[in-house]
This record gives C-alpha cells, sequence and structure tokens, in this order.
C-alpha cells in the first residue's frame, strides 16, 4: 500500500520535474526536518516533553500525536507545491546555516532515514533514474494525508528520533569537536570523545558501558537507604551489600520465626490473609506481642538510620537478646504443641546463633 | 535489557506482594507438613518462600531462574522439596535448564583461569607502582565479587546486568520481608 502511493507519487513527480530538482526538493526537506525536529521539543512542549519520557508509550503516542499532527498536515502540502517548479536549490541561508550548526543531528537524520525507507526505495528502485534516495523523501511528505494509522506510526518514529537528538544535544553541549564524519562512521555509539580522549572503537565502546553501569549505580543509590549522601562505588557498593545482607538475614530470621510460631501454617492462612489486606497497607503493627517487638525495632533500625556502624556495634549486643526473646517464646509453643523441645531448642540455639552471626 | 528493572520500580509494591503471597501460599500447601523438627520446617518455608519470590517474578529476571534452578539442584531433600513446591508441570523445564547452567560454569571457570594468569603475568609488570586509582579498582572489583556472590546466579553475570538483577532483587526481597514479617506478627497474634 505504501510503496504503491510511493510510486505513483513519485511518477507524477518525475513526469513534472526533472533530477536536479528532485535533489533541491530532498535537501530542502531534509534541513526543514531537521529545522522542525530542533524547534519542536523547545517551542511546543519543551517543559511537557520531560514528562513525556516518563510516560506509558500509549499515552506518549497520544499526547505527541496531538500537537503534531494538524501541524504536520498542514506543513507538508505547501512543501510539495512551493518547491517543485520554483527553487533550483536550497536557497534558505539561514536553514543551510542551521544544518551546518547541527551536522551531527543531519547525519543522524539522515541516517534513520535511510534505515526507515531502505525497503521503500527497493520497491521504487525499479524505476530507471538516477536519483533514487530523493523518492522516500516525497512519498514521506505525501503519507500522512492518506490514511490515519501511517500517521500514527509516522509519529512514533518521530518521538523515537527526537529522543534521539535530545539525547545527542545534551552531549554535543561537551563535545569538544563535532564532525558528521564521526557520526557516519560510529552512528550506534552516541558516546563521543571529548578533547584528548581516545576515538577507537573499542574505547568508545567502554566509555558508553561505563556511563551505563553509572546511570545504574545512580538508581541502585537511590533504592538503598543511607546511600544518596555517599560517594565512591566501592563506599556505595559496601552499602548495597549491606542492604543485601540484611534483608537476606531478615528472610531467614522471619522464616526461623514463622517455622517455631505457626506449625501448621496453612491452617492458619486464611485468616492471615484476611488480615494481611489491611495491615500490609500501612505495614505498621502495634507491637502489643512479646515476640513481634524485635523484628520490628529491627525492620525500623534498617529502615531508618542504617548505617555502617549500626552493624558493628550493636549486632554483637542484640545477638543475646534476640535469643532470649526466641527461646521466650520458642519454648512455649514447643510445650504446647508436645514437641521434643530440650533437644530441639539446644540446637536451635545454636544455629540460631550461628544464623544471625 | 534494562526494561525488567523499570517495570520492578514502575509496578506497585503491593500487586507483587499479592503475587508473593498467592506464590507462597501455593507452594506452602503443596508441601505438607508432616512432624519435622523446626529446622526442617523452617527450611521448608524459607526455600518456599525463595522459590515464590522467584516465581512471582515469573522467570523474567536472571536471579529468579538461577534461584531455582540453584534450589532444585542443590541437595536430595532440597530437591525433593523444591519439586513438592512447584509442583508437576515445572518439573521438566528445570530439568533441561540444568545442562546448560553446568556447562556454562564449566566455561566460565575456564575462562576465569586463563584470565587469572594472565592477570598474574600483568600484576608482575606494574606491581611496583600502585597508583591510587589501581586501589580503587581493586577495592571495586572486591566488592563486585561480594555481590556476585550474594546474587543469585550473580557469577554469570556482567556488570551491567549486576547491577540491574541487585535493584531487583532487592525490591523483590524486600517485598519478601514484609510480607513474611507481618504473616509472622498475623501469626502470633492468632495463635494468642
Amino acid at each position: 500500500m505504501e510503496s504503491n502511493a510511493g510510486t505513483k507519487e513519485t511518477r507524477s513527480n518525475l513526469t513534472a520535474s526533472d533530477g536536479g530538482e528532485v535533489t533541491a526538493f530532498e535537501s530542502l526537506q531534509f534541513t526543514d526536518e531537521i529545522h522542525r525536529l530542533i524547534l519542536a521539543p523547545t517551542t511546543d512542549n519543551s517543559s511537557s516533553f520531560t514528562a513525556l519520557l516518563e510516560l506509558p508509550p500509549p499515552q506518549a503516542v497520544e499526547l505527541l500525536h496531538s500537537p503534531d499532527s494538524p501541524k504536520l498536515i498542514a506543513a507538508s502540502p505547501p512543501n510539495v507545491e512551493d518547491f517543485q517548479g520554483s527553487f533550483r536549490f536550497p536557497s534558505n541561508s539561514g536553514l543551510i546555516e542551521r544544518d551546518a550548526r547541527f551536522s551531527l543531528f543531519s547525519g543522524e537524520a539522515n541516517n534513520s532515514n535511510e534505515k526507515r525507507n531502505s525497503p521503500e526505495s527497493k520497491n521504487v528502485s525499479a524505476n530507471p533514474e538516477k536519483n533514487v534516495k530523493s523518492e522516500p523523501a516525497e512519498t514521506e511528505s505525501s503519507q500522512p494525508l492518506v490514511s490515519d494509522p501511517t500517521v500514527e506510526k509516522r509519529s512514533i518514529k518521530r518521538k523515537d528520533r527526537e529522543n534521539k537528538v535530545k539525547g545527542s544535544t545534551k552531549k554535543s553541549k561537551t563535545v569538544a569537536n563535532e564532525n558528521s564524519e564521526d557520526a557516519e562512521k560510529l552512528p550506534y555509539v552516541h558516546v563521543r570523545a571529548r578533547r584528548g580522549q581516545a576515538t577507537d572503537s573499542h574505547s568508545l565502546a567502554e566509555r558508553a558501558r561505563r556511563e551505563k553501569i553509572n546511570a545504574r549505580m545512580k538508581l541502585l543509590q537511590e533504592l538503598v537507604p543511607g546511600c544518596n549522601k555517599i560517594s565512591g562505588t566501592a563506599l556505595v557498593l559496601d552499602e548495597i551489600i549491606n542492604h543485601v545482607q540484611s534483608l537476606q538475614r531478615q528472610v531467614e530470621f522471619l522464616s526461623m520465626r514463622l517455622a517455631a510460631v505457626n506449625p501448621r501454617i496453612d491452617f492458619n492462612l486464611d485468616s492471615v490473609f484476611t488480615s494481611e489486606s489491611g495491615s500490609l497497607m500501612d505495614s505498621n503493627f502495634p507491637s502489643l506481642v512479646m515476640p513481634a517487638i524485635w523484628p520490628e525495632v529491627q525492620g525500623n533500625g534498617h529502615r531508618q538510620q542504617y548505617q555502617h556502624q549500626w552493624h558493628l556495634d550493636t549486632l554483637q549486643q542484640p545477638v543475646w537478646g534476640r535469643e532470649e526473646v526466641c527461646n521466650n517464646y520458642i519454648t512455649p509453643e514447643n510445650s504446647l504443641l508436645t514437641y521434643d523441645s530440650s533437644a530441639n531448642s539446644a540446637t536451635l540455639q545454636a544455629n540460631h546463633l550461628k544464623m544471625e552471626l | 535489557m534494562w526494561t525488567p528493572c523499570g517495570m520492578a520500580r514502575m509496578r506497585p509494591h503491593s500487586s507483587l506482594k499479592q503475587e508473593f503471597l498467592k506464590e507462597w501460599i501455593k507452594g506452602l500447601q503443596r508441601c505438607s507438613f508432616p512432624k519435622k523438627s523446626i529446622l526442617e520446617r523452617k527450611k521448608a518455608i524459607k526455600l518456599s518462600a525463595d522459590i515464590a519470590m522467584a516465581s512471582a517474578r515469573n522467570g523474567t529476571t536472571c536471579w529468579s531462574r538461577a534461584l531455582i534452578s540453584s534450589a532444585a539442584r542443590d541437595g536430595s531433600d532440597n530437591n525433593h522439596l523444591v519439586k513438592q513446591i512447584l509442583g508437576p508441570e515445572s518439573d521438566r523445564p528445570a530439568m533441561e535448564n540444568k545442562a546448560p547452567a553446568r556447562e556454562a560454569s564449566v566455561c566460565k571457570k575456564i575462562l576465569k583461569r586463563s584470565c587469572r594468569i594472565r592477570r598474574r603475568g600483568r600484576r608482575k609488570c606494574g606491581a611496583a607502582a600502585a597508583a591510587p586509582s589501581s586501589i580503587a579498582k581493586h577495592l571495586v572489583k572486591k566488592r563486585r565479587q561480594i555481590l556476585r556472590s550474594l546474587i543469585p546466579g550473580g557469577e554469570f553475570m556482567n556488570e551491567i546486568c549486576l547491577i540491574e538483577e541487585t535493584l531487583d532483587y532487592i525490591t523483590s526481597l524486600r517485598v519478601q520481608v514484609d510480607v513474611m514479617r507481618s504473616l509472622a506478627t498475623a501469626s502470633v497474634r492468632g495463635t494468642e
């Protein structure tokens, strides 16, 4: 469907105009598109664009779609009519300058365009014309008028491209030497070398990898409490390790407690399930019950202050207290439920101690 | 690559909690408790909780798959328990997972050994000048190794993957701890 429309359009165009005009049109199209790409995020939705990135894709597409599509439809038809006969070559000097300045984007836009259009251009290549690559641009401009779903598709693709461009604007502020050759060489790695940095593909890839790792580490810092103010990868990793270990230890401890408290856990589950839904929400249990106090305190300590110190200082002391608590509530249960409590609790103590340490 | 973690963070905690609880209850109901010692019961509870946590993530993450497969590989009694917990339908994939994992581990071992030899040679050259940056690197590497040992399946991950999986693992560990704590307090209250 697309290719058919494209070929019809291009044939009519080709009969009307010769090759030079087509190239002129192509370049103008590109500059115009780049111009639009650059201006769109800043003028239309500069503040909301960052918000758009965080939305789920369908919503974002809708939002992106609504301001874009009228402009697109309004913009594309005059392009075709105006530029067909009148211009020999791109004469708008401002646009050309802009193009030259943002040569990085043009490289990327070209790349993406060519990538996108490769199947279409293959279809059209049956035409014995020298300017084959110019045709897909025209089909593009005529596409939104034809059908709606394609418009949506385009807006998605365009969003992608805008993302790319946006990412590269961030980097290009720091870039010292920006040449389009570099962009053509390495279309996939979006890291560029600063002055004095190595530019071979290995070190570029390595730099990209390191940036990725740093981004993830930042996320991890946000997730782990008490990690925000620490700088230095080793210290952050320390905190993370401590956090994971403490969580694993808590799981051990809680499973022990569950095993000790409730020998037939599946009997209680229904009643627990009802109380669960309420209690899970606020997760603030009034610690009326004696054995319940310890984990609460432990949890609070882990959540709020959570320091390295805590582990070193208080771990030695509370273990004994914890053991006492365990004994307190394990032995009555055992006697009630006729378990062989004497041997069991002895081994339990030893094991529990080992586990906690 | 990056999506699973993002999903985990975006996903509301409560839904993950409910999923975990559902899985856990299923597992606990499957492995009935005959008269066992407390330690055995504890082990069963821990194992079922771990597996429930892993299967609540639907096997989309590396650590959950590694957790299940390692639990299935561990020991004979463990194996039995895992089979009980997982049920008959998930027996086959666990068996399938075994062989490639072992092969991978062998490959990794060989690779590690070769790397170690190479590194030794290098260190001899640069041992004289121990720059502070290299010390820092060494410290970070050490900690990364520890983290690798903590997270299930961490030995076979690259660094980016490791950090992502850590993110996911921490969130689900938190969910597990929350659910277990509330369950413990509720059951204590129920028995009294």
